[in-house]
């Protein structure tokens, strides 16, 4: 999936920590569209049909259609088109490729390219997924439930932690300059400062097709979930710095607003 | 005779539901100061941080500590 992972427990036996690393590293390779094997690949490339899909699949897919309902439309795994369309067709440290962005436009409701049944999903000819963050928080919150009752998971960034923390106070985490503690909690960053390139970026804007500029680049968030959190962060990034604090206040524990140096 | 005392006790209990119906919803007004809606964060409660290029807002079910931090959401 082209990011880091970091898993704390405390009084945690190591083959259980081992265990979830090795699960980290499979789902990983299901999840990535970056190797023409994985189950992602497999499935977008069989655009039209019905895929099997294994059970973590059809979780994370799940999580999609419901992202894109808690999100208001504004979190669509639909986006690889987009994604490729503005030159980030491969791992960003090989590169990214020509932006080719004149035929950008908004992009499908996810509902209608993306269905899932049990043990199956479709995607829609002309369109394709990409799981990106969603795969990263759902993963985060699955590996705090692996880890036992003290515990973090940080998957590229979506992270959830449970219990007392190494100290007793929870688990101290880093959000932009301010350290917080974080108990039974998730937090996640959405930023077009890191992963872009030239004059795009990976976080694609569904109602124009095109990477965002909404007035803000950077929105990190505390909430309930590493998987909620990374939906809030890419919800208020995507809404702008009018709206963005209001749907924070509303549904983050903890946030912060990075406006864009070019407005 | 006695399909008619049926039907007059029907109607006579039809009436009897509808009279006490509307008695317990009149006496039973709507408060418009009730809290209906969950209640809702406003942006100002939460406490600020100022941290350089911005303000980091932090809500009572989070804590701000001085402890290094372990991990941090810039992972990726």
């Amino acid at each position: 999936m082209g990011t880091s992972c970091g898993l704390f427990a405390v009084a945690l036996p190591l083959r259980r920590l081992l265990a979830a690393e090795a699960w980290v590293h499979e789902l990983a390779a299901r999840l990535t569209r970056f190797s023409s094997r994985s189950e992602l690949s497999r499935l977008n490339a069989a655009a039209g049909e019905w895929v099997v899909v294994s059970d973590e699949m059809e979780a994370v897919l799940r999580a999609a259609l419901r992202a894109y309902e808690l999100s208001s439309d504004l979190v669509n795994a639909a986006v690889l088109p987009a994604m490729l369309a503005a030159g980030y067709t491969r791992p960003l440290a090989q590169g990214p490729t020509t932006a080719m962005l004149g035929g950008a436009g908004a992009l499908p409701p996810l509902p209608e390219v993306l269905r899932v049944r049990d043990g199956s999903a479709r995607v829609e000819n002309g369109t394709g997924i990409d799981l990106g963050g969603i795969a990263k928080g759902w993963m985060a919150d699955q590996l705090c439930e692996m880890l036992g009752p003290n515990a973090l998971a940080n998957l590229g960034g979506d992270l959830r932690a449970v219990g007392d923390g190494p100290s007793g106070g929870g688990w101290p985490v880093g959000l932009t300059d301010v350290t917080l503690m974080l108990r039974g909690q998730g937090a996640a960053t959405s930023s077009t400062r890191r992963r872009s390139w030239r004059e795009a970026h990976h976080l694609i804007d569904p109602r124009s097709g095109l990477p965002a500029r909404t007035g803000l680049d950077e929105v990190s968030v505390v909430a309930e979930s590493g998987y909620e959190a990374e939906i809030i962060a890419k919800t208020a990034l995507l809404l702008g710095p009018e709206l963005a604090p209001a749907y924070c206040a509303a549904r983050a524990f903890a946030w912060w607003l990075g406006e864009s140096h070019d407005g | 005779m006695r399909p008619l005392l049926l039907k007059i006790g029907a109607t006579a209990l039809t009436l009897g539901a509808t009279a006490a119906s509307a008695f317990f919803v009149s006496s039973h007004l709507k408060n418009p100061a009730a809290p209906l809606q969950p209640a809702v964060l406003s942006a100002g409660n939460g406490s600020s941080t100022s941290v350089l290029g911005g303000t980091v807002v932090v809500g009572p079910s989070v804590q701000p500590t001085d402890e290094e931090p372990i991990t941090s959401t810039y992972a990726s």
